[in-house]
């Protein structure tokens, strides 16, 4: 059932991880993977898609932790667009919203990136 | 168990006495014999002829006995056996080429000595005859033994019949030969040599012989066959051999030209059988070998149990049985392939040799064997060793391609058709041995999953409270389901005094132990935190400074904390992360939902500055619902969510209802609606339902709201 797909598109400065289905401590590590392979590469503007997911779980949240402090030490970041009120409704009961960017859509994310620049 | 020993003992012992009486009587008869010999000398009367005969039969029959029960107890392989026939073939070759110049010291000739008469004369020969005799009879008895040899039909009969036939053809040749009754003593002897014929052509234990074997069997019994055949020609001249044997027993004679005759037609059809079986030896070596290898591996696959225990089996056996120089298994994981279990080839080799494969072939096409030529690959320089050709076989289960087995040669012929159905067999062994030995561990695992569930689910029984506490004024249920998979749901009370109660409901992020250990931590923290501090939002500030120590960093905890205060009909109630509180007054619900990060996740400062506390007053019949979102994600078959709605409607539909019975219902209801799904996370659902209070009669008039002016507080912006 958890079937899970994770696709990475770069723009310019920017990664943008396209998240899909079922996003879960059984999947998770899928997404821990892109999420090292970017780091590893210094690509450390990165916007999230959950335009296409269609469920969160508490430990599928706990990937994006994992990674934001080392990110955010590197004058990077993590962007969240293209939520579902589903999905949305579970990052907000968390405080997600008080600790990340979250926007409507994928480029306005993007967008925010290089307004932070110039 | 002594007596058993005992009684073995006995069975052995007596085995020995018999053994022993079979070599006394023996000796016995031979003695008679002698004594017989001694008196009678060289009589040629017909009874003293008989008598003699006789006795040397029971003479005869005894060391047969003695030798049988003497050979039966070592297990002879076919080639022994032969040399066994060699030997004493040889022997007798000896005798009668040598006796003739032995006795000349001591007599002018052999029938001199036996008409000579008298003590010395007889002892002599009885003791050649006899000698002769216990030869004749170890042939007959080795004889036998190749003859039963591999035989898959039960064959006694033929073969007694046969040595009754040689006995009869011995006994009646010397008695009525000269008669007008020869025809009975050639017909035994017919029959005889019938007999003779029939029974050698069955030699079945060629087949199983290796080729090295074969061609040494192929000399022996060429020089076997040429003794028989010498000893059958003297053995029917004047000699030593024959007057010394014909003086005692004439019957004697002729048996032994019959087995002369037996031994030569024996072991000249063991030579031809042999020498057509060396062309085809090499293939039935080759077959013998798969055969012990697969009988080995199947042996080992019940035993063998580890995956790269049996994998390195695998390849070691497949360089046996493909005859293949280097020989590996390339696995699929995880859409990679890597190699393991090589044998006679470097990992840089495999892995050289494994990208060419993949460069031109489809993973999917190594279903069926395939061969291929790499001896013109543009990497063969880089090569350590020099491949010329490679076989692949197919490791699948259930249809599907799981892993290759790769086989390698550097010279020699190529695989061909007997190589590749040898291999494929093999390798069908393998999927098979392979699997299994994953699925045990698979089991293993889970095994060890569920132990440790196991272990987890009871740490979650024993940290939950046993019961609600007792309020005047307040009616309390909460009910708790775990999952299969222990989801990390806590809710504990802290009586504080009689009118104040702490309450705690959380949920770790994670499954299984970790999320266990980690409630185990979280009720800790919270048992003694609610001991100083009563206020809600310090109690959380102060959590989250401790478990955003502890915690890694992707693990936290959401939770909500509530202080109710009796006395002052009031609830203070901080979030941190969790699912809103449902506070249920008449017609309506509200969502009670304070501004707070989950624990764990963010600094002290931050989530000091977000977390806000909210008072709600409370009225009679009001009720307050904590939950976890087991209750709000329930999955129905079509995974739709139960929702917050429905949730809603049915506490509004049940809210005349006790607590216990509301949450009996939203239960029912959960359990109704997700009940073609399995349960995936922790339920846990308390409800708080205001009633008249008994001591205080009036307690409950103070209705209007009073909030305590504390300074902090006038700052938190309740979302109602």
């Amino acid at each position: 059932m958890a079937e899970f797909k994770t696709s990475i598109v770069n723009k310019g400065e920017v990664s943008i991880i396209s998240v899909k289905g079922y996003l879960d401590a059984h999947t998770a590590p899928a997404l821990e993977n892109n999420f090292t392979e970017l780091i590893n590469k210094e690509r450390f503007k990165i916007v999230i898609n959950f335009e296409e997911l269609a469920y969160i779980s508490s430990a599928g949240l706990g990937v994006f932790m994992a990674y934001i402090e080392k990110i955010r030490d590197n004058k990077g970041d993590i962007k969240l667009a293209s939520m579902s009120d589903k999905v949305f409704n579970i990052f907000d009961l968390l405080g997600f919203p008080l600790l990340y960017e979250i926007y409507k859509s994928e480029d306005e994310a993007i967008g925010k990136f290089s307004e932070s620049k110039s | 168990m002594n007596s058993v020993t005992s009684d073995l003992l006995m069975i052995t012992g007596f085995k020995n006495i018999v053994s022993n009486a079979q070599f006394q009587l023996t000796l016995v008869s031979i003695f008679i014999l002698f004594v017989f010999k001694l008196l009678t000398g060289n009589s040629d009367s017909l009874p003293a002829k008989l008598l003699g005969d006789f006795l040397l039969l029971i003479t005869v029959l005894f060391l047969a006995l003695t030798i049988i029960s003497y050979i039966k107890k070592k297990q002879a392989s076919p080639i022994a056996l032969v040399m066994n026939v060699g030997v004493i073939i040889a022997l007798i070759f000896l005798i009668i080429t040598f006796g003739d110049s032995i006795l000349s010291l001591f007599y002018n000739n052999a029938a001199e000595m036996v008409n000579a008469g008298g003590l010395i004369s007889s002892l002599i020969s009885v003791a050649y005859v006899i000698f002769i005799a216990g030869l004749l009879v170890y042939l007959i008895i080795v004889l036998r033994h190749l003859y039963f040899l591999r035989q898959g039909e039960n064959l006694h009969l033929f073969f007694n019949t046969m040595i009754a036939m040689f006995v009869l053809a011995s006994v009646t040749d010397h008695f009525i030969a000269n008669g007008e009754l020869a025809f009975i003593s050639d017909t035994f002897f017919i029959v005889s040599i019938i007999l003779i014929s029939y029974n050698s052509i069955k030699i079945s234990w060629i087949a199983f012989i290796i080729k090295r074997e074969k061609i040494y069997l192929l000399i022996l019994s060429i020089v076997i066959t040429g003794l028989f055949m010498v000893n059958l020609i003297s053995g029917s001249g004047e000699n030593n051999y024959t007057q010394m044997i014909k003086s005692l027993s004439p019957a004697m004679s002729t048996f032994s030209t019959i087995t002369m005759i037996y031994g030569a037609v024996y072991f000249s059809i063991l030579f031809f059988t042999t020498l057509f079986h060396i062309p085809t030896a090499e293939a039935f070596d080759r077959k013998a070998q798969e055969v012990s290898s697969l009988q080995y591996f199947s042996k080992l696959i019940t035993r063998v149990l580890d995956f790269n225990e049996l994998s390195e089996t695998v390849t070691d056996i497949t360089l046996k049985v493909g005859r293949a120089d280097a020989s590996w298994i390339i696995w699929k994981k995880n859409d990679e392939f890597t190699s393991i279990a090589s044998k006679g080839a470097g990992y840089v080799d495999t892995e050289i040799i494994n990208s060419h494969l993949f460069e031109k072939t489809k993973w999917e096409s190594f279903n069926s064997p395939k061969f291929f030529n790499i001896e013109k690959i543009p990497d063969q320089d880089k090569l350590s060793s020099r491949f010329k050709m490679i076989a692949t076989s197919p490791l699948k289960t259930h249809g599907i391609l799981k892993g290759i087995l790769v086989s390698a040669r550097k010279s020699g012929s190529n695989f061909n058709e007997e190589d590749k159905s040898a291999i494929a067999t093999f390798s069908d062994y393998a999927s098979v041995a392979l699997e299994n030995s994953r699925l045990l561990e698979e089991s293993i695992e889970k095994e060890r999953l569920e132990k440790e569930l196991d272990v987890a689910r009871e740490i979650q029984r024993k940290i939950l409270p046993l019961k609600n506490p007792e309020y005047d004024g307040l009616e309390i249920s909460s009910v708790f389901i775990p999952a299969f998979e222990v989801g990390g749901d806590y809710y504990d009370f802290f009586p504080i005094s009689k009118s104040k109660l702490g309450l705690i409901i959380a949920d770790v992020s994670g499954k299984g132990i970790s999320a266990a250990f980690i409630m185990a931590e979280v009720k800790g923290i919270f048992e003694s935190l609610s001991k100083t501090i009563e206020k809600p939002r310090d109690i959380l500030i102060k959590a989250n400074e401790i478990l955003r120590n502890t915690l890694d960093n992707k693990t936290f905890v959401s939770a909500a904390y509530g202080l109710i205060d009796l006395d002052k009909d009031l609830l203070y109630l901080s979030r941190a992360g969790h699912c809103p509180v449902l506070h249920i007054r008449n017609e309506t619900a509200e969502k009670i939902k304070p501004t707070g990060i989950g624990l764990g996740i963010c600094d002290t400062e931050y989530f000091e500055e977000t977390l806000e506390e909210t008072i709600i007053s409370l009225e009679e019949n009001d009720t307050i619902v904590l939950y976890t979102d087991g209750i709000t994600e329930a999955k129905d078959s079509q995974l739709n969510d139960f929702g917050e709605r429905y949730f809603t409607e049915i506490l509004l539909e049940n809210r005349q209802k006790n607590a216990e019975d509301i949450a009996n219902k939203v239960i029912r209801e959960v359990s109704l609606f997700s009940k073609d799904h399995s349960q995936y996370d922790d339920i846990t659902l308390l409800i708080l339902k205001w009633k008249p209070r008994q001591s205080t009669g009036n307690g409950r008039e103070r209705k209007k709201t009073t909030i305590n002016g504390e300074k902090e507080w006038q700052n938190s912006k309740p979302q109602l």
